[in-house]
């Protein structure tokens, strides 16, 4: 069963990177010209109270012979709110709130919950979800390597885990943006799966 | 005459002889179960049987506290690791990984046997394609990553399956792998005795083990200086409640005697009179305890705290005699003039104790068989005794201070009686609006836990997520398989109810190890390997899944049909203690508990269950039944003091033979009963059963006052003497009484507080009711104690 956990903290990282997707920049956009580092992508994340997009997901796993298809929506409510709705092909809704994950696949209200706080690796991960919506650099620092790439056009973060337990389930994370907006993350699992998911911002307050 | 006395002497020192020989031999009990009822109802049963014996009753909650987190983990962590190899400790758990892990093996290597969707259906290929369409908007969502590794050798999710089934039981919050509170300022742990609840020597010695492991842990750590260790439980209670109870009667007794001792040296100037006067005291004492122990073959430790009140009040049988014996005059004569009343006296004391014998606590049974070998001893020594033990012409010396308040009050009593009656409609008034019913309706007000220590045992259950279950199903059964297909059936009935919203789920021993037969029939349901890889082989036809994916979930589902039948003994170590808690034997009957959580709709749940009509299954609601207890409790409190007050008035009546003459003695009575229930109830407390009971024996003890009072009024005459004797009897009356109030166990301190309280008020009212018309004072105090009578 600590399999079990393995993929909880890998499936929060997931959440986590849709969510962080979903955020956006309300500041004007910087000259394409001026090169883009962390600290300025951090204090632009920061900036944002509320956002909804729209998303698609690819999935690519080892066990199918083709890779799966999701979209949805994504919602996020500063400081500590955020839900991805798969609305196609079926419907789900996983919800962060303060310290606990809530899961549903139907309407009935039959959710699982699961404390962040309660799983060492998960829950210094969602602290670093918040660092980052938060822009909080040095925190995020502390589970991660950052490094980014490329400029305000067209920038790429690189997330590395630093820590043994969760480099046991995800490889790196990239996420891709231009100027304020994030439009890719991808997330490449320690067993080689990987899923990649294209985001279309809708409204950002 | 010389030889009746001679006789009496001998009756009595075989008496006290036999007395001692059977004290010796007695075994005193601190258990307080005893307060419980003799024969309860099964719901009842159950109550009682967890709180004696059941592991609920093993479990001691630790908090650590008082230290930064870090350092609290780290202790934790050193105790457990002491406290795991104390054989006396079955478990203990403080959430470090560990335990967890082999359950969780253990769940994985079994799932075919422990999963209740094991059925027939499930493997045929209808079944297996529902399952693959699962599995794959299981891929397809955000739960890919929890099923994605259990996939290949589970398919049809029984893991899943058994997992959700423990859902509801959210393990506390833990912080560096250790539990904490939520506001991480406690460290947690949970540790369970091999002794019972009820074995309180070996509940002392495991609390002993856990708080040396607790210092030497804080001696190794530096920077633990400041953390303490708080500790909860019934185990906990059981030996706090025991030391206060030896406490309390050693403390109370020795204050008492020490101020009766005071008092009666004060009044008496003489230490040979004291020495006589407690003598019926002690003999009335020995023969109490000696009673009890051949009536019940124990006796209770807050009996012998009670017996601080037989002191203050059998007392007063030798104060009568002494004080109302003017020199000159030989005891025996004041004996014959006083022996009616003070056997009336008497008589009413142990009708109103008598009541008490018939309650269903063994406890106040025996308080009440004490109380009345006591007085009748402590009055038969006095009458048949102190007269040959008493030198010729010793008598007390005048006492007059002590007579004066009351003279005052009866100087006074015309005008005082209208005061009388105001503050007595005043207080009827007081009770009549009393706001929201004069009885405590917790159980918990009749525990001898201080209110401090529940409050905490509450705060750390809730912090180890273990609240006090209120609904559970009880199924007892001849053998363990029998109490095991009863809880598989209880199970199935449940999970229909949980789908549909009745409650949000609950725990049954056929979670941890299915009766035989529903192994047998999950086993039955596994198809042979080749039809299953045929069925499979049918059902991926269309899905996307990669071809041999499911060779694990072949295997397994091989091994799981040819492996052996699950028995306890295969359980890991923290399942089997659960499974241990759920199902065990019980004077030869096997029980099953099922604790029931989230309950919406409890009353269709008990109807549902009830339908069953199975032998042996009962639908428990233990607050309902504590309730109920508690109702009980009161009801028959309440019958037995009525009861008991009639008989006082009918014994009145019977001996008196005048109405106006048993209004006199009664209306100061239920003055103060009036009075007294206003004073205990006037800032909103609320009247417990032992007030109640002790509003009986302000009756039972207060009528000794009244009686003399009123048989003064009757003879025209007003002795100094008799009211100084009146006053002294009291006043060590009060002081018994008074003194328990200090006690900490509540039935002492109740009825102490009422019976102190009432004792007084009856003095006075008495007194005001039954002056004489005109006082004419008798001359009878004499200055000379040493004065041979001619």
């Amino acid at each position: 069963m600590r399999r079990l956990t393995r993929c909880l903290a890998s499936l929060v990282i997931a959440v986590a990177l849709w969510l962080c997707a979903s955020t956006n920049v309300t500041q004007a956009a910087p000259d394409a010209a001026v090169r883009w580092d962390v600290p300025q992508l951090m204090s632009a994340l920061r900036q944002v109270k509320s956002a909804t997009a729209r998303f698609v997901e690819r999935k690519h796993l080892h066990m199918m012979d083709k890779p799966l298809e999701v979209s949805g929506t994504l919602l996020y409510l500063a400081p500590d709110q955020l839900q991805k709705i798969t609305i196609w092909p079926n419907w789900e809704r996983l919800a962060v709130k303060q310290n606990l994950l809530t899961i549903e696949q139907d309407h009935e209200g039959n959710a699982r919950t699961f404390s962040l706080t309660d799983h060492a690796e998960i829950g210094a991960f969602v602290e670093s979800i918040r660092a980052t919506l938060a822009g909080d650099l040095p925190t995020l620092t502390r589970f991660y390597a950052v490094t980014i790439e490329g400029d305000a056009a067209d920038w790429r973060l690189l997330l590395l885990p630093k820590e043994r337990k969760l480099q046991d389930l995800v490889k790196d994370i990239r996420i891709g943006g231009t100027g304020n907006n994030i439009l890719m993350v991808e997330t490449e699992e320690a067993d080689g799966d990987r899923s990649v998911m294209s985001i279309v911002e809708e409204d950002i307050r | 005459m010389r030889k009746a006395n001679r006789a009496a002497l001998a009756v009595w020192v075989a008496a006290l002889l036999a007395c001692a020989a059977v004290i010796a031999r007695t075994e005193i009990s601190t258990d307080m179960s005893a307060f419980l009822p003799r024969s309860p109802s099964p719901g009842q049963q159950v109550l009682v049987d967890q709180v004696r014996e059941g592991v609920v009753s093993r479990i001691v909650l630790l908090a650590i506290e008082g230290a930064p987190s870090d350092v609290l983990a780290a202790l934790s962590r050193d105790m457990a690791a002491r406290l795991r190899r104390e054989p006396a400790l079955v478990a203990v758990n403080n959430g470090e990984e560990a335990a967890l892990d082999a359950d969780r093996d253990f769940l994985w290597r079994n799932r075919y046997v422990l999963s209740p969707a094991v059925v027939p259906a499930r493997f045929t290929v209808v079944g297996l394609r529902d399952a693959l369409q699962r599995d794959q908007v299981m891929l397809s969502s955000g739960l890919a990553v929890l099923v994605k590794r259990a996939l290949p050798s589970d398919p049809t999710g029984e893991m899943l399956t058994i997992i959700d089934q423990f859902a509801g039981d959210a393990p506390p919050h833990t912080r560096s792998d250790v539990w904490f509170s939520q506001d991480d300022s406690r460290a947690l742990m949970m540790v369970q005795t091999r002794a019972a609840g009820f074995d309180i020597d070996g509940q002392q010695q495991a609390l002993r083990l856990i708080e040396d492991a607790f210092r030497h842990a804080r001696q190794a750590m530096p920077g633990a200086e400041t953390a303490h260790l708080l500790e909860t439980g019934p185990g906990v209670f059981a030996v706090r409640t025991r030391a206060a109870m030896q406490e309390d009667a050693e403390r109370l007794s020795l204050i008492a005697t020490i101020l009766i001792a005071g008092v009666l040296l004060s009044a008496y100037r003489s230490l040979r009179l004291l020495m006589l006067g407690l003598l019926p005291v002690l003999c009335g004492a020995l023969a109490g305890i000696a009673a009890v122990s051949l009536g019940f073959g124990f006796v209770h430790g807050i009996t012998l705290g009670f017996g601080v009140t037989l002191m203050g009040e059998s007392v007063d049988y030798a104060i009568y005699l002494f004080t109302q014996t003017a020199p000159g005059s030989q005891p025996a004569d004041t004996l014959a003039r006083i022996w009616p009343t003070l056997r009336l006296g008497v008589l009413t004391s142990v009708a109103g104790f008598s009541a008490m014998l018939f309650s269903t606590f063994t406890g106040f049974a025996q308080l009440g068989l004490f109380s009345i070998t006591g007085l009748i001893v402590a009055v038969a020594v006095t009458r048949w005794l102190l007269p040959t033990l008493l030198p010729r012409g010793l008598t007390a010396i005048e006492s007059r201070i002590f007579a004066l308040g009351p003279l005052a009050v009866m100087r006074q009593a015309r005008r005082l009686r209208p005061a009388l009656l105001a503050w007595v409609l005043a207080a009827g008034t007081l009770l009549c609006f009393h706001h929201g019913g004069f009885w405590q309706e917790e159980l918990s007000s009749l525990s001898p836990i201080p209110m401090r220590d529940q409050e905490l045992d509450k705060k750390l259950r809730r912090d180890v997520g273990a609240p006090d279950v209120r609904y559970l199903v009880v199924a007892t059964a001849a053998s363990e398989q029998r109490a095991l297909e009863a809880s598989d059936r209880l199970s199935g009935l449940l999970r229909s109810m949980t789908e549909e919203k009745w409650l949000s789920g609950f725990d049954a021993p056929d979670r941890y190890l299915p009766s035989e037969k529903a192994q047998l029939a999950r086993r039955a349901a596994l198809p042979s390997e080749e039809l299953l890889r045929a069925h499979l082989r049918e059902a991926l036809d269309g899905f996307g899944f990669r071809a041999e994916l499911f060779a694990p979930f072949l295997a397994d589902a091989a091994a799981a049909s040819r492996a052996p039948p699950l028995v306890r003994a295969s359980l890991p170590p923290h399942l089997s203690l659960k499974l241990g808690s759920l199902l065990f034997e019980r004077h030869g009957d096997w029980v099953a508990m099922v604790p029931l959580r989230g309950m919406g709709e409890p009353r269709r749940v008990a109807d549902r269950i009830a339908e069953l009509n199975e032998r042996g299954v009962v639908f428990v609601d233990l607050k309902g039944e504590s309730d109920r207890l508690l109702q009980t409790y009161q009801r028959e409190a309440a019958l037995l003091s009525l009861v008991g007050g009639l008989v006082i008035l009918g014994l009145l009546t019977l001996s008196l033979r005048s109405m106006s003459r048993v209004f006199l003695v009664a209306a100061p009575l239920a003055a103060s009963v009036v009075s007294t229930m206003a004073l205990l109830t006037f800032d909103g407390r609320k009247l417990s059963i032992f007030h109640l009971v002790g509003l009986l024996l302000i009756v039972a003890v207060g009528s000794n006052y009244c009686l003399f009072f009123e048989r003064q009024r009757r003879e025209g005459v007003q002795s100094e003497r008799t009211v100084a004797s009146l006053v002294l009897a009291n006043l060590c009356t009060v002081i018994g009484f008074g003194v328990l109030s200090f006690s900490r166990i509540p039935v002492l301190h109740d009825i102490g507080v009422t019976v102190a309280a009432g004792a007084l008020l009856s003095l006075f009212f008495g007194a005001i009711l039954n002056a004489p018309r005109e006082t004419r004072p008798s001359q009878d105090f004499g200055r000379i104690s040493h004065n041979p009578t001619p």
